[in-house]
């Protein structure tokens, strides 16, 4: 990766630390949820988090060595950047949401086709729709046929997938 | 002498004659193993009343077939895409994937193919004929030998940490941490599960699979218009077989490398429990370990595609070793395969090998028939393949994400996995713009539980005495092995740097 400057020249590792700090909080629910268990249930885990904890607070020092000595800033760069790209990435994780809570009430087939028509054409900025489109519908269509069809896969089932069950 | 030849002959006979079975079974392997959650191990659960209405020969001929093509399908998407699709390839983007990025896609499928079918018929005719003593390693692998084992894949973190240390290992302690969510070996107390009923078991593998490796990488490959390199894509502008023969060329001139490597992979096979992503991870490891040149490991460097590919492909015989000679499946999938033959009135030991050699042996066999059949068929398509790293972004992303969140959800079922692997993503995506490696904490996904199982199940019988973990001679020698390779990479690093100085200072002299 990459060592993003800012403005300033200073490298922006604001980012850097939401991972070890997501990892702190995971860790510490992750105790207080073992603190009435036996010692077999907290062994492997206090050994480890323990260790885990220490990492942290050595690499939150070695940042704040880094800004306290102007080296670096606390900004967020490495995850937004490109700039140019985020209202399509914003737009991206919006449909996959979107995607993933449809599935279960629209099936596979059209759930897959509405969101692949969509991310394309979305992430071809409008263009190529009618590609965007006979792609989505071949690959939703060939996924039925090669897992549903003829897996019998439990996919999760919709419209179109109870309609063909009903025609086949 | 002569008998067992003609038993030979025989088996290999029979087994040539279910080609139309094995051909097709290739083509769906491949297919299965490329997609994550549609293991081997899936498909032969998914099509079991299919596998039960077959005779006996049918049946074994088509899941051993399914077996060895998954494993290698598992690979192709782990190169062109960054996306393996089974934990056991989960160590083959590591090269693989700057591989294709270079626009060595075609390359890399190359030396993957070649390293697999040796790998896979190296360790098929090493288990034919060491049977009987490969098969005592299951009985001699008690906890604490497993234990020294996970160990040997757990250092790979270190490995892959090794351009910042730090970083690696909280990635890598983090995927630990996650890995010991769910209930507790010995008296099932839910922990970490943030309430989730679905999380009693644990995290389930694919979601993370495909949340850490897929979703991520859908989300990092749209801030270009293509997944190659600028260098790539001039690569890639000229087709031809030019680079299929060079890939061939590369994994056959490290004919030593894939046999070491797929070794590991059988051995660790034979073991019960472990697998695949295990024997991946430590054959990796040792590979960099032991190379001359360990700093080009992760930039493409064909042995770090070679190790973990050889490795995958020699558990595929090893986990039959322990199934046929004393009844105990190495893995899933064998465990299957257990059901299914057990189903047709097989008794496994000593006499299967004396009363149905044609099944035994018919199994190795058709394991061998179908490393010859794959490569023959797989290899060409190499060149059309690797042509899937040329599609625009904007295609493939969302290809990518419809298709692996789907798979996420088919192992259990559970709608639940499909947000799991969404929120896998989102750690993915992070980890990967700031620096952290995704595979480290992949390894501490796949080998935490495993870790914490062997070692409360060791410390259970030792009554919680820590000396348990160096009472046995062969975990002792483990131990050292481990401790060797650990410092290895130190001592070879030290002498390449005091070689380099002593060429620096040759000419002052």
């Amino acid at each position: 990766m990459s060592e993003p400057q800012s403005q300033t020249g200073k490298k922006s590792v604001g980012a850097e630390l939401i991972l070890p700090a997501g990892a702190l909080v995971f860790t510490l629910y992750y105790f207080s949820t073992i603190v009435d268990s036996p010692w077999t249930a907290q062994v492997a885990a206090l050994f480890t988090g323990s260790i885990l904890i220490a990492l942290i607070l050595v690499f939150a020092g070695r940042i704040a060595l880094l800004v306290s000595s102007g080296k670096a800033d606390l900004g967020m760069k490495d995850i937004v950047e490109p700039l140019s790209l985020v209202p399509a990435r914003c737009a991206l994780i919006g449909l996959t949401i979107l995607f993933a809570v449809l599935i279960d009430w629209g099936g596979f087939t059209l759930t897959s086709f509405a969101y692949m028509a969509a991310a394309m054409i979305m992430l071809n900025r409008g263009r190529a729709k009618g590609r965007a489109l006979l792609i989505s519908a071949a690959m939703s269509l060939a996924g039925w046929g090669l897992f549903i069809f003829a897996f019998g896969i439990r996919f999760p089932k919709g419209p179109f997938e109870r309609l063909m069950d009903a025609i086949l | 002498m002569d008998a067992e030849f003609s038993i030979v002959l025989r088996v290999l006979a029979d087994t040539l004659s279910y080609w139309w079975v094995i051909v097709p079974t290739i083509f769906l392997g491949l297919i299965v193993g490329a997609i994550p959650g549609f293991s081997a191990a899936n498909t032969i659960i998914i099509l079991l009343p299919l596998t039960l209405a077959m005779d006996l020969k049918m049946g074994i001929v088509f899941m051993v077939s399914l077996y060895c093509a998954a494993r290698m399908g598992a690979g192709v998407p782990a190169i062109l895409v960054n996306i393996p699709g089974t934990a056991g390839a989960a160590a083959t983007p590591l090269d693989g994937y700057p591989m294709a990025r270079q626009g060595r896609g075609q390359q890399a499928l190359a030396i993957s193919f070649v390293s697999s079918t040796l790998g896979g018929l190296l360790t098929t005719i090493l288990a034919i004929l060491l049977m009987p003593w490969l098969a005592r390693v299951a009985y001699v692998m008690h906890s604490v030998e497993m234990i020294v084992v996970m160990l040997f894949g757990i250092s790979l973190i270190a490995s892959i940490a090794s351009r910042d240390t730090l970083k690696g290992l909280i990635a890598g302690f983090f995927g630990l941490m996650i890995g010991f969510i769910g209930s507790d070996y010995v008296y099932a107390t839910p922990r970490g599960t943030m309430g989730f009923l679905e999380l009693y078991d644990g995290i389930p593998l694919i979601p993370a699979l495909v949340g850490l490796f897929a979703v991520s990488e859908a989300f990092l490959i749209i801030e270009n218009t293509s997944m190659l390199t600028d260098d790539g894509r001039r690569a890639m502008a000229k087709p031809g077989w030019g680079p299929t023969i060079e890939g061939c060329t590369i994994a056959l001139t490290r004919w030593w490398h894939i046999t070491w490597t797929s070794i590991i992979g059988l051995i660790v096979g034979i073991i019960p429990g472990a697998g695949a992503a295990i024997a991946s991870f430590v054959a990796y490891q040792q590979s960099k370990t032991f190379s001359r040149t360990p700093e080009l490991y992760g930039t493409g460097h064909p042995e770090g595609l070679i190790a973990p590919e050889s490795a995958n492909n020699g558990v595929t015989s090893g986990t039959l070793i322990p199934l046929l000679v004393i009844g105990i499946p190495g893995g899933a999938t064998a465990a299957i395969m257990l059901v299914v033959m057990q189903y047709h009135g097989v008794s496994f030991g000593p006499a299967l090998f004396r009363d149905k050699p044609e099944i035994g042996y018919g199994m190795f066999m058709v394991m061998a028939v179908t490393y010859v059949f794959m490569i023959a068929t797989i290899l060409p398509l190499s060149r059309y393949m690797s042509r899937v790293t040329m599609v625009s972004t904007a295609y493939m992303a969302p290809l990518i994400i419809s298709f692996t969140l789907v798979g996420s959800f088919v192992p259990r079922q559970y709608m639940f996995d499909l947000y799991l692997a969404l929120a896998f993503g989102v750690i993915g995506y992070i980890a990967r713009k700031t620096g952290y490696h995704v595979a480290a904490i992949l390894i501490g996904v796949i080998l935490g539980p495993l870790l914490e199982q062997y070692f409360l199940r060791a410390m259970k019988m030792s009554q919680g005495d820590l000396s348990v973990l160096f009472s046995s001679e062969i975990g002792n020698v483990l131990w050292v092995c481990l401790a060797l390779s650990l410092m290895v990479p130190y001592v070879l690093d030290w002498r390449r740097k005091r070689a380099a100085q002593a060429a620096i200072d040759a000419p002052e002299d």
